[in-house]
């Protein structure tokens, strides 16, 4: 009976040994990671640090965002390291809890030569001491940074007069999402596109009505968008008489949320707004449950392809946007900085990262890391960038993580290149595009340097208002309680937000 | 081996009346190999556990982690009053405290009776496949098991208001409707976690002597009877002992469930202490207030353990020392 | 009624318990697998109908290119070689060092045995935080290593717990037999207590082999060097960067995200090793192990 058992008898005595081994040293015994498949680990103590005596390239180390990839097997990586002559080894933070990984790595003093940070961590890193200012090194080796990088963008990372990393803008100003429409449905019912909500509403009344369907579907976190707008809540921040106004505070908001109340009330919206999902609030697009929904580009390859395989009759229509009660048409947008690519104190390589960084702007270099090389990743038709598929896709699509600042005058050309995989995709980009020509207003806080209350609540803020204004919606707070909101809302550090967002807006003038 | 016992028995100072550390020097002489087992366990929580215990001090202090844990200033109990004076603090402890009431009470005991019913189960086929098959859910992340309720619940095509419809009731919106949704919360926690958590009572029936039910059934004892005289209080210990350490989780209703299945609508009766703390951190790491929200649950479920452990040796004669 | 072979009676209720029972667990049964059927049917679905929520128990538009693209996938798969690595190991250390802590706890005659008791449960419920944990594991060098996943949870009190519970309830004449015979504790433990103990061990085992294989917290924690993240790690961030907050202000991140077909697939194929872990487990969990291995 007990010779069956021996083997885990054995098994056990086996794991002790292990154990006692491990354990039994205590204090500060280094274990040896056991050795895995295919491992290649740049273990952080002995990382090769070759002292910076001039002449050879050290391995640099780059930490940067998450992204659905190994680094080590990317195109991009291999392509930089040929065109540079420096190796880089690249690290990723993860995709959740990424603030709080950040600030350990920086904390425990990790030897990283280059990060690209996002606007709020740039700001906690900048304002705590950890990243180096970059002016003296900008001037000694940066004279392809300086050529590509326009003076607006740099004082985005301008910290009381210091440069404190490369300000990196994205593909430019783009209008992300629209109001998408059943227009099979529309013509059935003998509908008009709607101009003004007014409009909006009778159309979603009738959808109800005569069709039985969700008429406006949407999800959880993208409550503002063009029906905003048309009540005059255009931006997150807006200019009213010579000052910046958050939406939370203007009037016009509170006009937006009663009559989403009212088309909440009378089940024109969908009623599982509260907890829709953008995936799930396509999902009911796509599957013929809802009429109408404000979509995102991005997603429009996938949505309208799904659609009209499941209804072969089924017609997607934008909706251009709606007209205020003055009778004018203004959507909103973010500019600015997306990213910050700055060099840490501890770095020993600062030099040769900032070289690095110049060398990756270098104009053609920079062209061939955007969009591949001409005839092997993209070819140019009419002046425009196309991608070649695949392989555009199987060597460029995580490209962009690996940008480090961009040269402004001509990467939102290239970039369009990645709208154009797609014919569906590419349609509804440049609608929503060409709708939004001449009425788009952009946030005017986009070009505001890191401001402390701003960055430190703006999340946190954020989240409270949208919370609040889908609880006004769907009934479970009432809107005329909204002034006692308001006054949490400032008390949370809406007032200081205001505050300094105003004192910067005045000293631009 | 055996000489080393025999040796470490003579070599033992003879008993005097003396001190408890006198008495446990000599324990340990006479019972080396004893308590040399509890030495790397020992060392391990020493060093993993606490070691880094010296942290909890920035819970009275303003913590920034580029200053450091010296050079962070002591602030007294400000985090505490902050968290107790929160306009929020009442609704959420509140709240707290009757979900995770509803948890124990609706779901501590089911696994106990699933464990039961399944040992009535006498193909062993039938049986282990149930028992495999129901384990199964613990597996699915919080965000997928929230989905699969969301669509089963939905007043859009759910399959639950489809029946209610089909038996002429009103269409409910579990979830966003605030007199349903803690029962939503403690029915998919229930699903997902109830086929795992028998596992280990499964593992306790083992130990019950089956001489014990031959010889109920020679006197005649029927099934009930025999779970009732035989099969529980063979279980018994397992059950207390997992009862106390569920009383110390009495302040974790559930975050991570409740951060993936709540909504603004529901906020007034699902809002607990973990997704309010963070919520309110969204953003900028207050290590300071979220450690010292932590000491206060610790400090809380430490009593609750120790009371819970002593009315246990007083009524039921064991514990869990 | 009808035989009465093997059991002495069978009454009425008791048959109609039998069918009850029985309609019970199946019913549980599909409720626990149709989830599991519908992610398998999403998984081999074109992505237009998964997109669509048009998949139900049966795949529409059948592919199986989802799960050729997981199983090509270099980071899938040195994913799942490290899940293993540290399941396997840290399952086998955690197992031997939380048994032999819990051996010598289990016996009232320890002098100190509350307060040994009360050091390890205060851990439970007392911690220092991530800051210094995460310093002390920079420390000791474990930061972007293996160990880092395994060594810091071996000594799991709640499994320590249930062993101890475990084998108080072991009869005293057991060791003290073994005692007349001069034996000495770590030979009874090995000899005596640990072969019947087997349904106790393969709980803890399984717990422990769950536990590490369902990690991802640790190693979003202390690992950064993407060739040593585990499975569970992978597949947490392949679900998070494909919803909506992650892509919000992205559009790069927003243009390229993962298929919901390929995200069902790997969920899937991320879960199954360790879900055939039980059905091995279970035959240790045999009624009466004690008696017979007393007798034999």
């Amino acid at each position: 009976m007990k010779r069956k058992y021996s083997w885990l008898a054995l098994m056990i005595v086996f794991a002790l040994a292990l154990s006692a081994c491990g354990g039994g040293g205590g204090g500060g015994s280094e274990e040896q990671p056991p050795a895995t498949g295919g491992t290649e680990t740049p273990s952080n103590e002995q990382g090769g640090q070759t002292e910076e005596t001039g002449g050879e390239k050290p391995e640099l180390r780059m930490l940067m965002q998450y992204g659905m990839f190994d680094p080590a097997t990317e195109y991009t990586a291999k392509f930089i390291t040929e065109a540079t002559g420096y190796k880089v080894n690249y690290e990723m933070l993860p995709a959740e809890n990424a603030d709080e990984k950040l600030n350990l790595l920086v904390a425990n003093k990790e030897e990283f030569d280059i990060m690209k940070l996002n606007a709020a961590q740039f700001y906690k890193l900048a304002t705590s001491g950890a990243l180096e200012p970059i002016d003296e090194l900008l001037a000694a080796h940066g004279n392809h940074i300086n050529n590509a990088i326009k003076p607006e963008s740099w004082e985005s990372a301008t910290i009381d007069g210091t440069r404190y990393a490369i300000p990196e803008t994205g593909s430019g100003i783009a209008i992300g999402e629209e109001l998408v429409v059943r227009q099979d449905w529309m013509d059935e019912l003998g509908l008009k596109t709607p101009t003004n909500t007014d409009e909006l509403y009778e159309v979603l009344k009738t959808f109800k009505e005569k069709k039985n369907v969700i008429p406006l579907t949407g999800s959880k976190d993208t409550i503002m968008g063009d029906i905003a707008a048309a009540f005059g809540v255009v931006n997150e921040w807006n200019e009213v008489d010579g000052k910046l106004v958050h939406m939370a505070e203007m009037p016009e908001l509170r006009e937006f949320l009663a009559y989403m109340r009212k088309l909440y009330e009378e089940g024109l919206i969908d009623p599982e707004l509260p907890i829709n999902t953008a995936a799930k609030a396509i999902e009911k697009f796509s599957g013929g449950k809802a009429a109408m929904y404000k979509l995102a580009w991005w997603n429009a390859g996938n949505t309208i392809s799904a659609l009209n395989k499941n209804f072969p009759e089924a017609k997607a229509a934008v909706i251009p946007f709606l007209k205020n009660k003055d009778g004018v048409a203004q959507i909103g947008a973010n500019a600015g900085t997306t990213w910050f690519i700055a060099i840490p104190k501890v770095s020993k390589h600062k030099e040769d990262a900032m070289k690095l960084l110049n060398a990756k702007l270098e104009p053609e270099t920079f062209k061939e890391m955007a969009i591949g090389k001409e005839g092997v990743h993209h070819e140019v038709k009419d002046g425009k960038y196309y991608p070649i598929l695949p392989k555009f896709n199987d060597d460029l699509n995580n490209g962009s993580n690996f940008l480090t600042g961009v040269d402004e005058t001509n990467y939102p050309i290239y970039w369009q290149a990645r709208v154009r995989k797609d014919p569906i995709l590419q349609s509804y980009y440049e609608e929503f595009q060409k709708n939004a020509e001449g009425i788009t207003v952009v946030n005017p806080m986009s070009f505001a340097p890191p401001l402390d209350a701003i960055s430190k609540n703006k999340l946190k803020l954020g989240q409270m208002l949208n919370d609040h204004m889908l609880a006004i919606i769907s009934g479970a707070e009432s809107l005329d309680n909204y002034d006692k909101f308001l006054e949490t809302w400032r008390a949370e550090g809406g007032a200081d937000s205001v505050a300094q967002a105003n004192e910067w807006y005045q000293s631009t003038k | 081996m055996k000489r080393s016992t025999t040796l470490a028995a003579q070599t033992a100072p003879p008993r005097r009346p003396a001190g408890y550390f006198r008495k446990l020097r000599s324990d340990v002489f006479k019972e080396w190999d004893l308590y040399l087992l509890l030495v790397p366990g020992i060392l391990f929580i020493l060093l993993f556990k606490y070691t880094p215990m010296y942290g909890i001090i920035i819970a009275f202090k303003d913590f920034n982690i580029f200053d450091g844990y010296a050079g962070s200033p002591w602030v007294g109990w400000k985090h505490f009053e902050k968290l107790f004076h929160s306009a929020d603090f009442v609704r959420v402890f509140r709240n707290t405290v009757i979900i995770s009431l509803l948890k124990l009470v609706f779901l501590f005991p089911l696994p106990i009776i699933v464990a039961l019913l399944l040992n009535e189960l006498k193909n062993v086929i039938f049986k282990r496949s149930v028992q495999t098959i129901i384990y199964l859910p613990h597996f699915l992340s919080w965000v997928i098991v929230s989905g699969l309720f969301i669509d089963l619940l939905s007043t859009n095509g759910g399959l639950v208001n489809k029946a209610l419809v089909a038996f002429g009731m009103e269409p409910v919106a579990f979830f966003l409707d605030s007199s349903v949704f803690r029962s939503v919360l403690v029915t998919s926690a229930g699903w997902k976690e109830t086929g795992w958590s028998t596992i280990v009572y499964l593992a306790a029936f083992s130990t019950i002597d089956p001489q014990l039910y031959e010889a109920a059934k020679i006197d005649g004892a029927g099934r009930l009877k025999q779970v009732w005289h035989i099969t529980l209080p063979g279980i018994a210990p397992i059950i207390v002992l997992m009862l106390i350490l569920r009383l110390g989780n009495l302040l974790e209703a559930g975050t991570e469930q409740i951060l993936v299945m709540y909504n603004p609508t529901v906020y007034n009766v699902s809002d607990v202490i973990g997704s309010y703390v963070y919520r309110m951190g969204l953003g900028n790491q207050d290590y300071s207030f979220t450690t010292a929200v932590g000491l206060f649950e610790a400090v809380i479920s430490f009593a609750l353990i120790l009371s819970g452990n002593a009315l246990s040796r007083k009524y039921l004669q064991r514990g869990i020392w | 009624m009808s035989k009465p072979s093997n059991a002495i009676r069978s009454s009425v209720p008791e048959k109609l318990f039998n069918a009850f029972n029985h309609l019970f667990f199946i019913l549980a049964g599909i409720t626990t697998l149709l989830p599991f059927v519908n992610l398998l049917a999403k998984s081999l679905s074109s992505e237009s109908a998964v997109i669509s929520g048009t998949v139900g128990l049966w795949p529409v538009g059948w592919q199986t290119g989802t799960y050729r693209y997981v199983l090509q996938n270099a980071m899938f798969l040195n994913a799942f070689q490290v899940s293993v690595l540290v399941t396997v190991v840290g399952t086998a250390l955690s197992l031997a060092m939380t048994t032999i802590t819990a051996y010598p706890l289990s016996k009232p005659r320890l002098r100190g045995r509350k307060w040994f008791l009360l050091l390890f449960i205060f851990t439970m419920l007392f911690s220092g935080g991530l800051i210094p944990t995460y310093l002390l594991m920079h420390n000791l060098g474990l930061v972007n290593s293996l160990p880092v996943l395994f060594l810091p949870a071996m000594v799991n009190v709640f499994n320590m717990l249930i062993i101890k519970n475990y084998f108080e309830g072991l009869p005293d004449s057991l060791e003290e037999s073994a005692k007349l015979d001069g034996a000495g504790n770590i030979r009874i433990l090995l000899y005596v207590v640990l072969p019947l103990s087997l349904p106790v061990l393969a709980t803890i085992a399984l717990f422990f082999a769950v536990a590490f294989w369902n990690d991802y917290f640790a190693p979003m924690i202390y690992i950064t060097n993407p060739s040593l993240k585990p499975l569970q790690l992978y597949l947490k961030e392949l679900l998070v960067a494909s919803g909506g907050e992650f892509l919000k202000d992205n559009v790069d991140a927003a243009l390229n995200t993962t298929p919901q077909s390929i995200q069902a697939a790997s969920i899937l194929l991320a879960t199954v090793p360790i879900l055939l872990v039980y059905p091995f487990l279970q035959k240790y969990f045999v009624k009466g192990v004690l008696i017979g291995s007393v007798k034999g």
